[in-house]
């Protein structure tokens, strides 16, 4: 934990609670290999260090996995937090929306298949991730997605435990959320994945709520208004009876918004959209899913579609 | 989560499966597109990989030295410090009021730390308690206390400086956030007195936060014993046993069991101590002895040989008397600061003089 082993070389980015660096881990006086550290901006907060960075710490430390980003090393300096990540300079927001970029299904397959394993070994950690998005998942130069930003995550919740349910950046939460549920589960984020799996095959993002009323509208306008039959707690939440009732889309309506998918496709994507969380399918059921074994095969990572160097 | 791990890396043990993880699928299913010849993953090795068990793990005799090397490396500089302090002050300290220094302003040893540790870690439950605090935020309060003193020497940071801090910085963890002036205000310290502290602690617990504590296997167990032993036992009477198995529980993170045991293990143990023929009974429905798969031949014995141990372990109370915590508080506050000595010395001096005058006037006057 010395931070002699790394050198900050250029600012690469700046999120709400961290500057990003690009730097270099060195070993002696070779460079071992690029990292991102992120320093924390320790002094400006006044409730002491931030929850974002204390959770971002306290989940990477317990997630090894190749497709979560790596927390290589924390250091001290000058009473700032840094964080040594991965250097992982593209993310699939970028791939998607790079026209120039072409990419089959095979590739779709490929990184959704990373993005589940990803989240499967949060889940049977008992990790929430709460913030999955396309700008979350970030890609490494050898093609592995990575499941990164873990300042929302936090530990399964006990039955009891009051929640709350403002997390999840608008297009990718999940219906229990808009409702503001006072609890909820590892179904947020299969939701999620849910909505970016369809954004890979629509190329655009499927569920773009204007605001948050909007995002109930629009998504029940996509996907029908739950019913209590379908989900029977749903009209306790105070806003329900608020709502326009839209019905749920016919198989052949999806269909036809989703040309190329294939059967065993939008088998994968209605399960990981069922409104009903208890219903949703779970990580495990995901990565069972005959879409997986169905040809053609998933993209080998070092294969997939990268994104074009500028310079 | 977490089973037949144990904290000896040669020796494999189990606990039943499938009971501490309630809210959760049985994660343990490999991916189909995965070659068939990748091992599966199991919760044991998921607790493995946990800074639980890579890092706050250790066998009995890797503590006592562990404990033993700070310790020692501790003294050393304390008593350095001392021996400096004398010969500064050399003119202006008479024999008397240096020998009572040599005396009085000795380093504590490993075990009076730990004593002195575990009296504060006692303290913090009540003081979280009070504050009604969740059981786990308490629960992790009180081993980030412990595990930063690990790392660190009462007489490096007085556990008094580190109480508040572990409480803050353990509701942050846990997701229980209190701002730090509506805490201040709550516990009645300086917020600086509190903040202050906060790098050095992530510093002391290595950057790993989680906490697995024991609750959720409780949980987890009561479930499945209701499922398991359906009808043969009194719900009224099993709600009893949770509830004393849980202020078990809070006393075992008084002990020394986190770093030996799993959750798990604990939890069976206090189960053990609180109704023996049930948690017995529990074991052999979970491990028939003859059972028709040859892996869980010999499992009953060896788990019940275990939570045995955890058993014994978790009866072995390190919470000094009265009189004894006032002694090593006494010696880690001179140490601190000898000075302390001489005030007292001469305190006790004037006393002593003030009580022959007026012992005399009395005499006089009578
Ligand atoms: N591991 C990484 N590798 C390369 N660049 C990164 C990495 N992490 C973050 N960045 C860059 O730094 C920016 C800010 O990151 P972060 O603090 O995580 O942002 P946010 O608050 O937007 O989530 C990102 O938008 C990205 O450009």
């Amino acid at each position: 934990m010395s931070n002699s082993l790394y050198s900050k070389e250029k600012k690469v980015g700046e999120g709400t609670f961290a500057i990003v660096y690009l730097g270099r881990q060195l070993e002696g006086t070779t460079v071992k290999r690029n990292v991102a550290i992120k320093e924390i901006k320790t002094s400006e907060f006044k409730d002491g260090l931030d929850m974002s960075a204390i959770r971002e710490v306290k989940y990477l430390q317990e997630l090894k996995h190749v497709n979560v980003i790596e927390l290589v090393d924390i250091y001290n300096e000058k009473g700032n937090l840094n964080l040594v990540l991965e250097f992982l300079p593209a993310d699939l927001e970028m791939i998607i929306k790079d026209s120039s970029i072409l990419f089959t299904q095979a590739d779709i397959k490929s990184w959704l298949l990373m993005a589940l394993r990803g989240v499967h070994h949060c889940h049977r950690n008992f990790i929430l991730h709460r913030d999955l998005k396309p700008n979350n998942l970030l890609l490494a130069p050898d093609g592995q997605l990575k499941l990164a930003d873990f300042g929302l995550a936090r530990s399964i919740p006990s039955p009891q435990e009051q929640l709350t349910s403002n997390v999840v950046t608008r297009w990718y939460r999940a219906p229990e959320l808009l409702f503001g549920a006072k609890h909820y589960t590892w179904a947020v984020d299969i939701w999620s994945i849910g909505v970016i799996f369809a954004e890979l095959m629509l190329r655009i993002p499927y569920l773009p709520g204007k605001d948050d009323i909007d995002q109930i509208d629009v998504t029940f306008r996509a996907l029908g208004t739950p019913t209590e039959k379908l989900w029977p707690e749903v009209s306790s939440f105070p806003t329900y009876n608020k709502i326009k009732m839209y019905p749920a889309p016919s198989r052949d309506e999806l269909r036809k918004r989703f040309i190329a998918a294939t059967e065993n496709a939008l088998n994968l994507m209605s399960g990981m959209l069922l409104m009903n969380p208890h219903a949703r399918w779970d990580s495990v059921k995901c990565l069972q899913s005959d879409y997986f074994t169905e040809l053609p095969e998933p993209t080998e990572p070092s294969q997939l579609p990268k994104l074009n160097k500028k310079d | 989560m977490i089973n037949t791990t144990t904290h000896n890396p040669t020796e494999k043990e189990a606990v039943p499966d499938n009971t501490s993880k309630m809210p959760l699928p049985t994660p343990t299913v490999s991916t189909p597109p995965e070659p068939p010849a990748i091992k599966r993953i199991s919760d044991d090795d998921l607790f493995r990989s946990s800074s639980q068990y890579r890092i706050w793990s250790f066998t009995k005799e890797q503590l006592k030295e562990k404990r033993e090397q700070l310790s020692s490396k501790v003294s050393a500089l304390v008593r350095e410090k001392i021996e400096r302090f004398l010969a500064e002050n050399n003119s202006q300290l008479s024999n008397e009021e240096i020998n009572e220094i040599r005396n009085k302003a000795i380093p504590v040893n490993a075990a009076e730390e730990l004593q002195l540790i575990t009296l504060y870690a006692q303290k913090i439950q009540l003081f979280g308690n009070k504050l009604r605090l969740p059981t786990e935020v308490v629960a992790t309060a009180v081993c980030f206390f412990k595990k930063f003193y690990l790392e660190t020497s009462v007489m490096e940071i007085h556990p008094k400086e580190m109480f508040f801090t572990c409480l803050f910085f353990a509701c942050k963890s846990e997701n229980y956030f209190i701002g730090i002036d509506s805490f201040a205000s709550k516990v009645k310290k300086p917020k600086d007195s509190i903040l202050k502290h906060e790098f050095r602690l992530l510093e002391g617990l290595k950057f790993t936060l989680m906490n697995h504590h024991p609750y959720k296997a409780l949980h987890g167990f009561f479930l499945d014993i209701q499922m398991v032993l359906m009808k043969k036992v009194d719900l009224n009477y099993l709600g009893k046993v949770y509830e004393n198995c849980k202020n078990m529980l809070n006393a075992s993170l008084l002990t020394e069991t986190m770093y030996h045991y799993t959750p798990p293990q604990i939890t069976l143990a206090v189960l053990l101590t609180e109704d023996e023929a049930l948690c017995l009974k529990y074991l052999e429905v979970k491990f028939p002895k003859t059972a028709e798969s040859s892996n869980s031949v010999g499992l009953y014995e060896k788990v019940v040989k275990i939570i045995r141990e955890c058993q014994k372990d978790l009866s072995v109370s390190y919470i000094p008397s009265k009189e004894v915590a006032v002694n090593i508080a006494a010696k880690v506050h001179y140490c601190d600061d000898p000075m302390v000595v001489v005030k007292r010395l001469k305190r006790k001096r004037d006393q002593q003089e003030e009580n022959a005058t007026s012992i005399d006037k009395q005499q006089k006057s009578s």
